[in-house]
């Protein structure tokens, strides 16, 4: 495609809300025709209206539904790796296959490479969940790597000062090193490697002080918005908006509350039976992301993804669960500028395959970047070999 | 299962006689492989492959498997271990068989007990098993999925014979015997195992105990065993380098690293650095040698010897020390790209090399046959021999990415611009991987889709083409014909059955080609001074030797050494090039016209350095999780891999929760990968790498300052080495002074020495909690989660709790009020956190 044609959006952040496992599409955001759970293929729940004309989702996604004009939903994604979640994971966050001649950054890192945090005492790329290679910055390296916390209560790995050491304690640590960073320059005198070690030393702390800290502080929110927002995956999503306004880039946020059914979204067996769960949880969470980011003015300029790795069939395993479906599957983009209220792509009978408008996953990662300015098709370098951001990715024009 | 048999009726049951079986001492164990599977359990007509003995009936470990060239095997799977013991034992005995699968037990030739198979399970949703029932008894208790099964037999006075038999691994199984024993036990007191008197009980220190006993026992065994089954492959190979040697002659004396390193900095007009004091010598050497910081004792050791020889005699002593292999294993695990996954694998995964490779470093075979084995890709390919080097899963062309490794790691041949297409700032083509991949894969190879470069309609015109279509045949042929123009594949010891791999490993490996000889000594060189004579190391066509006459002298050294990497390192280290105070590398010294080596090059520890280092000095073991997401064993090796437990940061590797799943979380191994991987270490390989991305940063401080491993170094616990020196009775000045020499390996300076005995004195005398009691320091992790049970919601929460808990860190000791631990914590915090002690000198 001629570079011209590249549309640019304005969102200049984005929270990717990471429904790992393979979220089932029919059962969310392309409902077909009622399943029976057991030998009658289908939806295993009701759909219900949005605030997209002739758009229903699942009816447990009742809250967002009437604020789906907010959101494009993108029905007809599709790739190849259906066996595996490591390898479609690490495809939907890396937009390629591993080639084993370089490590691909995700897409985390690649907004952080690009746009870097907007101001110089957050980090650009936070992720809440496991650290994983699927997140990791590959070929760009570990400036362009994320800082992570896997429960919120916890905090950031790395930032939080161990549970024992108050502000007192850490004052006399900070005095002690002081000297021993002091006495180890003056020993070296005229060495810039000594003399540079010392200095990141010395500023590393200030990213750990209380500016950056305090985002973590979520009993700065109202006790009444914090219970809008829910549960653990709620109070994570209120820390990505926190940290959005703080001047982070790109939140990665899990939902892997897999005790709610045992699962979570890899719904085999009986992870189904208890699906819903999760899904009114992800309902509630969402729905008052959208109305926060409205709320606080950020939902033009702030991109909210929900993703997964695949979908599922619209068959029942022998256990009343689902398999995986890589073949036709749904994510969602909402805010971030975007032509929302539109559902973009439309599958077949029973969700099993793209009927119009496929949408691979380098389109996809084109669209993310696309609506956050960045190219997607300019070269990153690993070393002095040129890799372009995805590879060949078409941004969905409809949403421009 | 519980029954109680009487004895008499048992010896009236017919039956063939017992076999002879040996009497008293160790308890004789042999291996069956290859047994039908109708044959279970009668090994009659079948010949034991290998024997040992086992100082009681337990079975943690068993005999690795070699092939001629010392290469690790895979044992038939299933396997039997058959073992045997006579003894007298009298009156009511309860035997205990414990067993993860099939096993049986006979006293006398007559099974009394046995345990049930193990089924492969392709569920990941089973329930949690309960919590295990301790009561009151100290007995180790059956660890899921183990079974017990109890018999109580009334032994008649005099010597008896005991026999156990079972079945190791089989079908979609790992092979593996678990904690397979028999306990011996009267009267409801606690089991010991069954064997001499005095054998271990059964419970959870002795069994430790015994199993670490285990570990060493065959880890020295195996090194024996396999020297001693390649004995006649080491002597080809030591022909072949006594040929070389007298083709070779004797070089023109008088050369040294010194004289070529000065000759070009005198031109230049260049001083050299100050050299390195004794102790920062000793410090660089010892983690150049064994990745590790000195000990104290070694400090002094080094200390007392004679000044004028005592740098000589370290390098002689640390050269030789078992840690070299595990600081070596680190850097070739990067330049080769091992990249085991240990959950059902599928990112360009290999098997898990490092074990050879291990191994091959602890032997120091020769270069050359270390490479010629890598290349030729036999051995277990899961399990750890060469051959999982050639794995590559989910690659559409894992021989290419082979060719591309071997081509930068013995050739400085980069071509992974050659994957997708002909490279245009080399000279080579695309079809020069993809002949060295056919070499490879023993016959002609496809060009696969992906590995072209898009010619989209009406897009920009590439500025990289190809000479190969897609789908394109291309056969197996040697591309450097530059480098070397002929070799035989005949002339290798112990060759591949594939010609092309044979042919390729003689072409890499010929002495014609000095190629390799120089492209090793110069990576070797890199890692002691910094940076190579030739950069990139690589990638030699972008590059020219900055010393060229040093490159030809340290590669003839090499190879008239039978290529034997540690006199290359012995001619470096002995140098006062490398013995001197490390300098800056300014990016014009990138360029080989302005490259003198007026110093080593400043370098901040590896991640595996730091991380062995602080547990070293602390004295504190890993004890972590070990390095599998299936302990119950019941998924075969090419989906979950047991990489053991890590002693070691490259024995570490990534934990792969793509999946983003509390329930596989291993919290206290992720602790160590955080600090790892934010200090440079890859724990994904998913391409060679030579030099790491591990530039100073403020997560490296900050990871270390505040995360989990690091509060757990400076934590004083009841393991941790600076408790006990913090309980002995010494004045503060010399803790200071020890914790000085344990850390940083130097004396405190004046000052440093007033302002930490200002910190401790106040509180140092009243320091001791009498009557106080050491606390276990145990780090566990719950046993009951395994793959099979990860998707309940039980297995998440008890992830999730684990790593809460781990927060805090180890539980302190009681034994020294909290104000003075807490002040000594925070002079080791603030040691551990200096620039300093991560910096090499």
């Amino acid at each position: 495609m001629a570079a011209t044609a590249l549309p640019k959006g304005k969102a200049d952040a984005c929270i990717f809300l990471w429904l790992g496992g393979g979220a089932a599409q029919v059962d969310t955001f392309d409902p077909k025709v009622r399943g029976d759970g057991k030998k009658q293929a289908g939806s295993y729940y009701d759909a219900i209206d949005t605030a997209i004309r002739g758009v229903r989702v699942c009816e447990h996604l009742s809250k967002s539904a009437p604020l789906l004009d907010r959101c494009v939903l993108m029905r007809t994604i599709t790739h190849s790796i259906v066996s595996e979640h490591a390898a479609a994971a690490n495809l939907v966050h890396t937009g390629r296959m591993p080639s084993g001649t370089l490590q691909y950054p995700s897409i985390g890192s690649v907004v952080a490479h690009q746009l870097g945090p907007k101001t110089d005492e957050v980090p650009s790329y936070v992720v809440m969940g496991y650290p994983n290679i699927t997140r990791d910055p590959g070929f760009l390296g570990a400036k362009y790597g994320y800082i992570y916390l896997t429960q919120v209560d916890i905090g950031p790995n790395g930032l939080v000062r161990p549970p024992d050491v108050d502000a007192a304690r850490q004052d006399r640590r900070e005095t002690l090193l002081a000297a021993m960073r002091d006495g180890h320059q003056k020993r070296n005198p005229g060495d810039v490697v000594v003399q540079a070690q010392a200095d990141v030393s010395r500023q590393a702390f200030r990213l750990a002080g209380p500016r950056f800290m305090g985002v973590f502080d979520l009993n700065r929110e109202s006790s009444t918005l914090r219970q809008a927002y829910g549960s653990e995956f709620g109070q994570r999503c209120l820390l990505a908006r926190r940290l959005v306004q703080s001047g982070v880039r790109f939140v990665e946020v899990s939902y892997n509350l897999n005790f709610l059914n045992g699962s979570g979204w890899d719904t085999h067996n009986e992870g189904q039976l208890k699906q819903h769960l999760l899904i009114q949880d992800l309902d509630q969470s969402f729905a008052t992301l959208l109305q926060d980011l409205e709320k606080n003015k950020m939902l033009d300029t702030t991109l909210v993804v929900i993703a997964t790795e695949f979908g599922r069939p619209p068959e029942f395993d022998a256990g009343g669960g689902r398999g995986h479906q890589s073949e036709a599957f749904s994510m969602l983009l909402a805010g971030g500028g975007l032509k929302t209220g539109q559902a973009i792509g439309t599958t077949d009978e029973l969700g099993k395959k793209v009927a119009e408008r496929p949408i691979t996953v380098p389109d996809f990662h084109a669209t993310i970047h696309c609506a956050m300015g960045i190219d997607p098709h300019k070269n990153l370098y690993a070393g002095d070999r040129p890799v372009p951001i995805t590879d060949q990715g078409k941004p969905v024009l409809e949403m421009f | 299962m519980r029954t109680t048999l009487p004895f008499v009726l048992l010896c009236c049951l017919p039956g063939a006689p017992a076999p002879p079986l040996p009497a008293g001492g160790a308890v004789q164990v042999e291996i069956y492989e290859d047994i039908a599977p109708g044959q279970t359990f009668d090994l009659s007509s079948a010949a034991a492959v290998d024997r040992y003995s086992e100082p009681a009936f337990a079975f943690i470990h068993t005999p690795a498997k070699f092939a001629p060239n010392a290469v690790p095997l895979d044992r038939s799977t299933p396997y039997y271990l058959r073992a045997t013991y006579r003894r007298s034992l009298t009156g009511n005995v309860q035997f205990r068989l414990r067993a993860r699968g099939a096993a049986r037990f006979y006293v006398d030739g007559k099974m009394v007990a046995e345990t049930k198979p193990q089924k492969p399970n392709t569920s990941s949703d089973d329930p949690v098993p309960p919590p295990v029932e301790r009561g009151n008894t100290p007995l180790r208790p059956v660890v899921y999925p183990h079974q017990d099964s109890l018999v109580t037999v009334d032994l008649p006075a005099g010597e008896h014979a005991f026999e156990l038999i079972a079945v190791v691994g089989g079908k979609g199984l790992f092979p593996s015997t678990g904690e397979l024993a028999v306990g011996v036990s009267r009267n409801g007191e606690v089991d010991h195992l069954l064997g001499p008197d005095e054998s271990p009980l059964l419970t959870d220190p002795a069994w430790e105990a015994y199993a670490a006993a285990s570990f060493s026992r065959h880890y020295a065994a195996d090194i024996v065993r396999r020297r001693a089954v390649s004995q006649e492959v080491t002597a080809a190979w030591d022909e072949r380098h006594k040929n070389l040697r007298e083709r070779l002659g004797t070089p023109a004396g008088g050369a040294t690293v010194d004289g070529f390193i000065d000759a070009r900095m005198k031109e230049a007009g260049a001083k050299p650095a100050a050299s390195l004091t004794d102790l920062e010598f000793l410090r660089r050497l010892t983690l150049d040698t064994t990745g590790l910081i000195p000990t104290p004792d070694q400090v002094r050791a080094f200390l007392r010897d004679d000044a004028a020889t005592r740098r000589r005699k370290a390098i002689d002593r640390l050269v030789e020390d078992p840690s070299w292999a595990d600081h070596w294993v680190s850097y070739w695990q990067d330049v080769l790209a091992e990249n085991p996954g240990i959950l059902k694998p599928d990112l360009n995964n290999t098997g898990p090399f490092r074990w050879w490779m291990h191994q091959s470093f602890t032997d120091n075979i020769p270069f050359d046959r270390f490479a010629a084995e890598l290349v030729q890709m036999e051995g277990s390919a899961t399990l750890g021999g060469p051959a999982s080097f050639g794995l590559a899963t989910l690659n559409d062309a894992p021989m290419a990415a082979k060719a591309d490794i071997i081509g930068q790691a013995f050739l400085g041949q980069k071509m992974s611009c050659a994957r997708c297409h002909d490279a245009p700032f080399h000279p080579f083509k695309q079809k020069d991987l993809f002949s060295m991949a056919a070499m490879l894969a023993g016959k002609a190879v496809k060009l696969p889709v992906t590995s072209t470069v898009p010619q989209g309609e009406g897009g920009r015109k590439p500025a990289v083409t190809s000479a190969l279509k897609p789908g394109e045949t291309i056969t197996p042929a040697w591309p450097f014909a530059k480098l070397v123009a002929h070799a035989e594949g005949d002339t290798l010891p112990a060759a591949s059955k594939v010609d092309t791999r044979r042919e390729l490993a003689a072409y890499i490996i010929s002495p014609e080609n000095e190629r390799f000889a120089q492209v090793v000594a110069n990576r070797v060189w890199k890692r002691y001074m910094g940076v190579g004579i030739v950069e990139p190391a690589d990638d030699w066509s972008r590059g020219k030797a900055s010393h060229p006459e040093l490159l030809a002298y340290l590669s003839r050294e090499f190879m008239a050494s039978g290529y034997d990497i540690k006199h290359l390192a012995k001619l470096i280290l002995n140098s006062n090039a490398y013995q001197r105070k490390p300098v800056g590398l300014s990016a014009d010294q990138m360029s080989a016209g302005k490259r003198l080596f007026t110093g080593p090059v400043h370098r901040n520890m590896t991640a595996e350095q730091l991380v062995d280092s602080l547990h070293l000095a602390a004295g504190k073991p890993f004890d972590c999780e070990s390095m599998n997401l299936n302990p119950a064993g019941d998924r075969p090796a090419r989906q979950f891999l047991d990489l053991g437990n890590p002693a070691r940061g490259w024995q570490m590797t990534a934990l792969s929760n793509e999946r983003d799943r509390p329930a596989l979380a291993l919290p206290i191994a992720q602790s160590i990968v955080d600090v790892m991987t934010t200090f440079g270490w890859r724990q994904s390989r998913q391409s060679p790498a030579t030099d790491r991305d591990d530039a100073a940063s403020a997560m490296q401080t900050l990871i270390l300052a505040n995360g989990v491993l690091g509060t757990r170094m400076a934590r004083l616990s009841d393991d941790s080495w600076f408790t006990d020196l913090a309980l002995s009775n010494r004045p503060v000045a010399t803790l200071v002074e020890e914790t000085f020499l344990r850390l940083m390996s130097r004396p405190p300076e004046a000052q440093e020495r007033a302002s930490f005995t200002r910190l401790l004195e106040p509180v140092y005398r009243g320091r001791i909690v009498a009557g106080a009691k050491a606390r276990s320091t145990k780090r566990e992790s719950d046993g009951r989660v395994s793959w099979s049970n990860h998707l309940s919601a039980e297995a998440s929460l008890i992830r999730m709790e684990e790593e809460r808990k781990l927060r805090f860190g180890d539980q302190p000791t009681a034994r020294l009020t909290k104000d003075f631990r807490e002040r000594y914590e925070d002079m080791l915090w603030a040691l551990i956190n200096s620039p300093e002690f991560a910096m090499v000198p």
